[in-house]
């Protein structure tokens, strides 16, 4: 199937297609655009009126919180405020849900482009937008475009993005899970002028409403919408009138223009190569028990970047995102890890990034496809491989190598979408947040966060159990950490946590089951780390839960109940949960980075000593000798390592050759060179593993193993997929040091993760 | 002789007493503060007071009516880890609750570049280890019934396991605790029993609010704190009864106002930040007698810069407060907090060559380039002095020599790598410093619903002065006032020598509308009754006790709530329809015209009521006439100093502030200095002395 680049004939306009904005916007004569600005803006000037910006995207984001006070606000901040340029350059993206950047210019430049001419663009316009094929993430992510205006001219725009409770759909809350196309999702609006000349045109308001189960809290939504436009619209005019416009468009510029100098500045310190990761999507549709591949190939040539996605499965059921939920997902890990010191400001990297995906796969789905799950699904899939190869990209560079991080926990979100009525005779439908409470990935010089929250929402917030248990009819039997939850590796991934239910003061309680990543893990880890827990659902019928309430006796663990246990598949609909019915839900941890072998013994003590590994683990992945009073015998572990090491080697180390460093590929990879050219090394021990324009796993000590082995969390595959899959693990053929893990359905094969390029 | 009121605050350096007569005139006192064993600087503070008014020690404190002591030894004991080794139990299932937190890792609100730069965050260590929580089985439900009874052999073993693991204190909190205390109280009882050393402390006395995040983390922090803080105030307390002080000693607390001795040792947690919190209340006071109602207060110091508001005459509270990262109920006079001071270190960032003002902080030591204390990297106080606002030979009254020259050189070679001019980098340093200042007050005003241009500001702190006409000019604020010297700088004592007794009781109770009025007044019956009974072991005549109601409320299915006071602790009907208007009042201030949603439904969620006796105020002494004219050696002499309204050098006149005297007036730009502080009047501003000896400059003249 072709990519996008090579499908010159097609139209990509939004509406059968993607909306992918040409390098020449085709912007109508009618709309005059403020484009002078000064060069020149002195340190000083520049710093005061850099800092107004960001504060003036923070107050945008403030006041959307304080005023839609939704639980979806101000808990899950599934919002974003941002500045763009008159031609929708990103000055200032905030720091909520990250996601949204990708599919913010994207929805401005369509406006520019069909929307211009007719109904125009003026003063005190304000656009509705959440077209997914125009650029929303999903339909329930709702943007307001706000262009502001200075003397009759186009000056920049300040838009923002929420998500919204429901906006219709066949599932109450408008994820739908068995949806089979778009039609049966929720309403589709490509940019639509709701405000005009500052007035909310009521007509249109209520075509949106409309369609909505709960009008009431969307109304106030989109008001919180406004407010935040319109704050930050007034602040930007003060600015203006304070310093001029052209000033002000001078420090925008420069902003842009320093993001993408320190953005050129990381690229020129970085090797050329290309770096792939794969990863699955399990059942696309109630009923589904396949794996659906996503590759993600990133390809560093000079200073350019070149996303694509080919492998990556077609569309199909509801597992799907468009081109910009995908381009959005991929953002994320740009912003994180090579815009963080600019703040976000990553209009100055995009002006060299690529996004070239296949049209008609699972992540880049033409219409009509449904994707109204794609920021728990499809986008979340596709953002962690970006964190990956960003991360491989960046390694060689000591200095950039602090801001790796591995794949983070919720890594596909295991959701229980549930409804009925609640304690107090009200009808209800939500899903469970706690899996908000995720895990940060291991970074390459420290442990990750245990339930460190989601990197893709840096600020987010969990609910206090007895917040959800007055909304909704649950008891709570524990929410926990778990042991061994964290990908190992040198350095641990962060634990995740389970939560754990019976409905309480109600009937019962209806049920879906929404989630992936059950059977394979996603947080997979890095360069040696171990995978964090695969999602899980657990589900006991008729439990003794009772019995044991009258005995004083409180299960902490769900293993604990006696009763009928049922496996839930990953897309059940519609089944109750009745008084006794115990459910638990676990979520993925973050992934470990490194040789677990090579973390320091003082380390594995501390996690015994806090919870954060079991002995079994520390034994089995660590290769940690326990004494009997439970401490870490130093001595003895190192020895225990070494050994399993030659084990492995099992004395067939090939003859040695000592070219230079070239630069370190990853944790216990480098690349080095001699008279006969550039080839793998091992980090360790130097030993040759193949030269660099093949696959260093091939010249490796390979062994697969059952997936179960690299994590004591994992279960039983075959419970939810038909495709095996496989744990393989790449060892020195000089040393037995681990080099790197990969899982992968079996009959996929190796995968290439890194080809140097240009190493002459 | 005279009744005194007496103030006491124990800073990092010294330890402030101020004595306050009944005719308003203050004596102020200052001894080193003594680490380790902090009774000893009050008490050598008291009696070098007690010299300054002639008086033997036991002839002061016998003649003592109030004496309000501000402690940070809580605070001094979180910031450097010492606090006790703390057990918690708490409900089976639920034991990680102060591990897991609440998502961000505690850094929402916090320095933006922790947020964006994902691996330099990471969670505070853990207030309590896992090792040694234990949760019990006992459960109670959003109707505060009881579902599973309390298992009281698991809560036996628990208590003893935490006591044979070395606890020296013990947490309680359980799940809906608030709704029904009896599993806690019950817990505590044991604990008492099996466990009789141990310092024990349950959430549903100290912090009965719905979450039990910040409820549980609320009682971590205070069994923390609590052996230490208990110990030092019960001996202070011993020490000054033997010496002869009858009364009870009052502890100031971070609601505002005071408390007894019982009280911070049950609840330690409520003398954090009471330091700062005094500035405020004593701010309300100062600015009662001055006819503001409205006030901003700024306290610039070398490492920080705090504001707090007081908005139609009481102090702006919150009811979530945060420390090491860990957010905790109390009810708090609120006060922000941002990392910039004297200090704040400048620097290019040489990507964007863009220049930086902090977050980053040369402290007090080594400090700014121009202490000649090694410190190599310029600062804030560093352009200050190359600007000329500060006179390098007569700094804190000339007890510190400065570098102008060091300075000067540091700050040229940032100025030569942006091929710009000394005096244009060291004002545009002086700039950017003043917009943060201006951006938290407006974060603090305008998102909250106030216009700072309907406030006046309070500088305090020795940098607030220097900076703090150019912030409120930005912010459009009317005035600056700076305190007269000598209050200024012992400001936080003063704070608590007029603060008022004060409790604060709360109970979460939520409802929707329609509204049981039976249920509400009930439980202000409740709230009305517990506060009557604090007030009373106080030893307050009832004449004396004053009641404020207030309830939390918002919008059904909304998290945002609104704090709604009520004219009495009874609701009727007709009070109810008041109520619903004041709602809509409050929250369409705070949110936005058109925000609320009339015909909504409507929930409570917190009743609260505050029992405080008012305790005798301080007066002070006004001038009997003002005088324009102002004295022939008020100025000391010029200076060149560098304006950035005039891009130039200009001789400026400089005043000696002890010099000036009330109704004297000068216009900018002009330089007036005491002992603690410079005031820059920039050009097109003035200053003038009022009839209490406080400076106040008009920012906009």
């Amino acid at each position: 199937m072709p990519r996008i680049s090579e499908m010159p004939e097609v139209d990509f306009n939004g509406i059968e297609n993607p909306y992918v904005p040409p390098k020449q916007l085709r912007i109508s004569d009618k709309l005059r655009l403020h484009s002078r600005y000064d060069a020149e803006v002195d340190p000083v000037t520049y710093e005061v009126i850099r800092h107004n910006l960001w504060q003036i995207n923070e107050e945008h984001g403030a006041t959307i919180q304080r005023l839609s006070g939704s639980p979806v606000a101000m808990y899950a901040l599934d919002l974003n405020p941002s500045i763009l340029t008159e031609d929708a350059e990103f000055v200032y993206f905030g720091p909520y849900m990250q996601y949204m950047s990708g599919v913010t210019d994207t929805q401005v430049k369509w406006t520019l482009e069909y929307r211009s001419d007719n109904p125009g663009i003026n003063e005190g316009d304000m656009f509705i937008a959440n077209d997914p094929w125009v650029g929303a993430a999903h339909q329930q992510d709702v943007m307001l475009l706000c262009p502001v205006f200075w003397e009759g001219e186009l000056f920049c725009w300040v838009t923002n993005c929420l998500h919204q409770y429901d906006i219709g759909g066949i599932t109450p809350g408008s994820f739908c899970p068995s949806a089979e196309s778009a039609y049966e999702e929720g309403i589709m609006l490509p940019p639509l002028k709701i405000i005009e000349n500052y007035e909310i045109r009521k007509d249109i308001e209520a075509v949106y409403l409309r369609a909505s189960r709960k009008p009431q809290l969307v109304a106030l939504d989109f008001r919180a919408q406004v407010a935040g436009n319109t704050t930050a619209r007034e602040r930007v005019i003060a600015l203006i009138k304070r310093y001029g416009a052209d000033t002000v468009k001078g420090v925008m510029k420069r902003i842009i223009d320093n993001s993408e100098k320190s953005y050129l500045e990381k690229m020129a310190r970085l090797p050329d190569g290309e770096w792939y990761d794969r990863t699955y999507i399990e059942a696309c549709r109630p009923g589904d028990r396949r794996t659906h591949r996503v590759v993600l190939g990133l390809r560093k040539e000079g200073t350019r970047l070149i996303f694509t996605n080919d492998g990556s499965a077609p569309q199909e059921g509801a597992m799907n995102a468009t081109y910009s939920g995908w381009r959005g997902s991929i953002m994320v890990a740009i912003n994180e890890l090579l815009c963080w010191d600019q703040y976000f400001a990553c209009g100055g990297a995009l002006r060299h990034v690529d996004f070239d995906p296949t049209p008609g796969t699972l992540n880049c789905a033409d219409f009509p496809a449904s994707v109204s799950t794609a920021p728990i699904q499809s986008m979340e899939i596709s953002l962690y491989p970006a964190y990956n190869v960003i991360s491989k990209m960046i390694y060689p560079d000591t200095e950039m190598r602090r801001d790796i991080m591995c794949i983070g926990g919720t890594s596909q979100w295991p959701a229980t979408l549930f409804r009925g009525e609640d304690q107090w005779g009200e009808r209800y439908g939500y899903l469970l947040v706690d899996p908000i409470g995720g895990a940060i990935g291991a970074f390459s010089m420290a442990d990750g966060i245990n339930t460190g929250g989601q990197s893709r929402t840096p600020i987010c917030q969990l609910p206090n159990i007895e917040h959800t248990e007055q909304s909704f009819p649950v008891l709570f039997l524990y929410r926990k950490e778990l042991p061994d939850s964290g990908g190992a590796g040198r350095y641990r991934g962060g634990l995740s946590a389970e939560s754990c239910f019976i409905p309480h003061n109600t009937d019962a309680i209806t049920q879906d089951t929404l989630s992936s990543g059950n059977a394979t893990p996603t947080s997979p880890g890095m360069m040696g780390g171990y995978p964090s827990t695969t999602n899980a659902y657990a589900f006991v019928r008729n439990s003794d839960v009772f019995d044991r309430f009258g005995h004083g006796n409180m299960p902490e663990d769900i293993g604990e109940v006696e009763g009928d246990e049922v496996t839930l598949q990953l897309r059940e609909e519609n089944f109750l949960q009745y008084p006794s019915d115990v459910y638990a839900v676990r979520w993925t941890g973050g992934g470990g980075f490194g040789d677990p072998f090579d973390r320091d013994p003082a380390d594995i003590a501390q996690d015994l000593e806090d919870y954060a590994v079991t002995p079994a683990a520390a034994r089995a992945i660590y290769g940690a000798v326990i004494n009997a009073d439970g401490t870490v015998d130093v001595e003895a572990t190192l020895a225990e390592r070494e050994q399993i090491r030659r084990n492995r080697v099992n004395g067939g180390a090939p003859a040695p050759r000592d070219g230079r460093l070239v630069y370190q590929a990853a944790a216990n990879l480098d690349v080095r060179a001699d008279t006969g050219g550039h080839y793998w090394a091992c980090g360790k021990c130097a030993a040759d593993l193949g030269p660099t324009g093949a696959n260093y796993k091939d010249h490796c000590i390979r062994e697969d193993r059952p997936v179960a082995a690299a994590n004591p969390l994992i279960g039983d595959p075959a419970r939810f997929i038909d495709d095996d899959v496989a744990f393989r693990q790449f060892y020195c053929r000089g040393c037995g040091a681990l080099i790197d893990n990969e899982i992968a359905v079996t009959s996929d094969p190796l995968l290439h993760d890194f080809r140097p390029l240009a190493l002459d | 002789m005279s009744a005194y009121l007496c103030g006491l605050d124990i800073g990092g350096t010294f330890t402030d007493c101020v004595l306050i007569d009944e005719d308003g005139h203050l004596t102020i006192a200052k001894a080193p503060s003594t680490p380790g064993n902090f009774a000893a600087g009050v008490i050598e503070a008291i009696e070098r007071a007690a010299t300054r008014v002639g008086l033997s020690m036991s002839e002061l404190l016998a003649s003592i009516t109030v004496l309000a002591h501000g402690t940070t030894v809580g605070t001094n004991t979180i910031i450097q880890r010492r606090g006790a080794r703390v057990g918690l139990i708490t409900t089976k299932g639920h034991n990680d609750v102060i591990h897991i937190m609440r998502g961000s890792r505690g850094l929402s609100g916090q320095d933006i570049k922790l947020i964006v730069h994902i691996p330099e965050s990471k969670k505070p260590e853990p207030l309590i280890p896992k090792r040694l929580v234990r949760g019990v089985s006992e459960r109670v439900d959003c109707f505060g019934k009881v579902v599973v009874p309390l298992n009281e052999d698991e809560a036996r073993q628990a208590i003893i396991e935490l006591r044979d693991a070395g606890c020296e204190a013990l947490a309680i909190c359980c799940l809906w605790s608030f709704l029904e205390p009896a599993h806690e109280q019950r817990i505590k009882q044991l604990a008492e029993e099996l466990a009789p050393d141990l310092y024990v402390t349950c959430s549903s006395e100290l912090a009965p609010k719905w979450g039990e995040y910040e409820r549980t983390t609320a009682v971590a922090l205070n069994a923390y704190i609590g052996p230490v803080t208990v110990g030092y105030v019960t001996r202070l307390d011993a020490q000054l009864k033997d010496m002869g002080y009858k009364p009870p000693l009052q502890i100031t607390q971070c609601a505002g106002g005071t408390i007894t001795v019982p009280k911070a040792q049950a609840a330690p947690l409520l003398t954090l930040d009471s330091g700062p919190v005094a500035g405020v209340t004593g701010s309300v006071y100062l600015g009662g007698l001055m006819g503001h109602r409205n006030v901003i207060t700024t306290d610039l110091g070398g490492t920080s810069f705090d504001v707090g508001v007081i908005h139609d005459g009481l102090p702006v509270v919150s009811y979530k407060s945060l420390v090491n990262q860990y957010e905790y109920f109390l009810p708090k006079v609120d006060v922000q907090t941002l990392g910039t001071g004297g200090g704040s270190k400048v620097w290019i960032d040489t990507t964007t060559r863009s220049l930086r003002v902090g977050p980053d902080s040369a402290g007090a030591d080594p400090g700014p380039v121009c202490y000649g204390k090694g410190g190599t990297v310029p600062t804030t106080t560093d352009a200050d002095l190359v600007l000329g606002y500060l006179d390098p030979d007569n700094f804190a009254g000339g007890t510190m020599k400065l570098d102008r020259a060091a300075a000067a050189a540091a700050l040229q070679v940032l100025a030569d790598e942006l091929g710009m001019d000394l005096y244009e980098l060291a004002s545009g340093v002086a700039t950017i410093a003043e917009f943060q200042m201006a951006d938290l007050i407006r974060k603090v005003t305008v998102q909250k619903g106030l216009d700072p241009r309907e406030f006046v500001v309070f500088a305090f702190g020795g940098a607030g002065p220097v900076h703090m006409g150019v912030a409120a000019r930005e912010l459009g604020v009317a005035k600056v006032i700076v305190p007269q010297g000598d209050t200024a700088a012992v400001w936080c004592a003063f704070g608590a020598a007029s603060a008022d007794i004060l409790h604060v009781d709360e109970q979460v109770a939520i409802q929707a509308s329609p509204f049981d009025l039976g249920r509400v007044n009930a439980i202000l019956d409740e709230l009305a009754e517990k506060g009557r009974r604090h007030l009373e072991d106080d030893g307050i005549d009832a004449s004396r006790h004053v009641f404020r109601f207030s309830i939390d409320m918002r919008h059904r299915g909304q998290i945002n709530e609104v704090e709604v006071d009520l004219d009495d602790g009874h609701l009727d009907d007709a009070a109810l329809d008041e109520l619903r208007e004041r709602f809509v009042a409050r929250y369409e201030r705070l949110y936005g015209r058109g925000a609320a949603l009339r015909g909504a439904r409507l929930e409570m969620v917190t009743f609260r009521c505050r029992a405080s006796a008012v305790s005798r105020k301080p007066t002070l002494v006004a001038a009997e006439s003002l005088s324009e004219t102002v004295a022939g050696d008020a100025q000391t002499g010029t200076r060149e100093i560098w304006w950035a309204e005039q891009r130039a050098l200009t001789p400026t006149p400089i005043y000696d502030g002890y010099k000036l005297v009330p109704g004297n007036r000068l216009d900018g730009p002009c330089v007036v200095e005491t002992t603690t502080t410079s005031m820059v009047v920039h050009p097109g501003q003035r200053i003038e002395v009022d009839a209490l000896g406080n400076f106040v400059i008009d920012p906009n003249a």
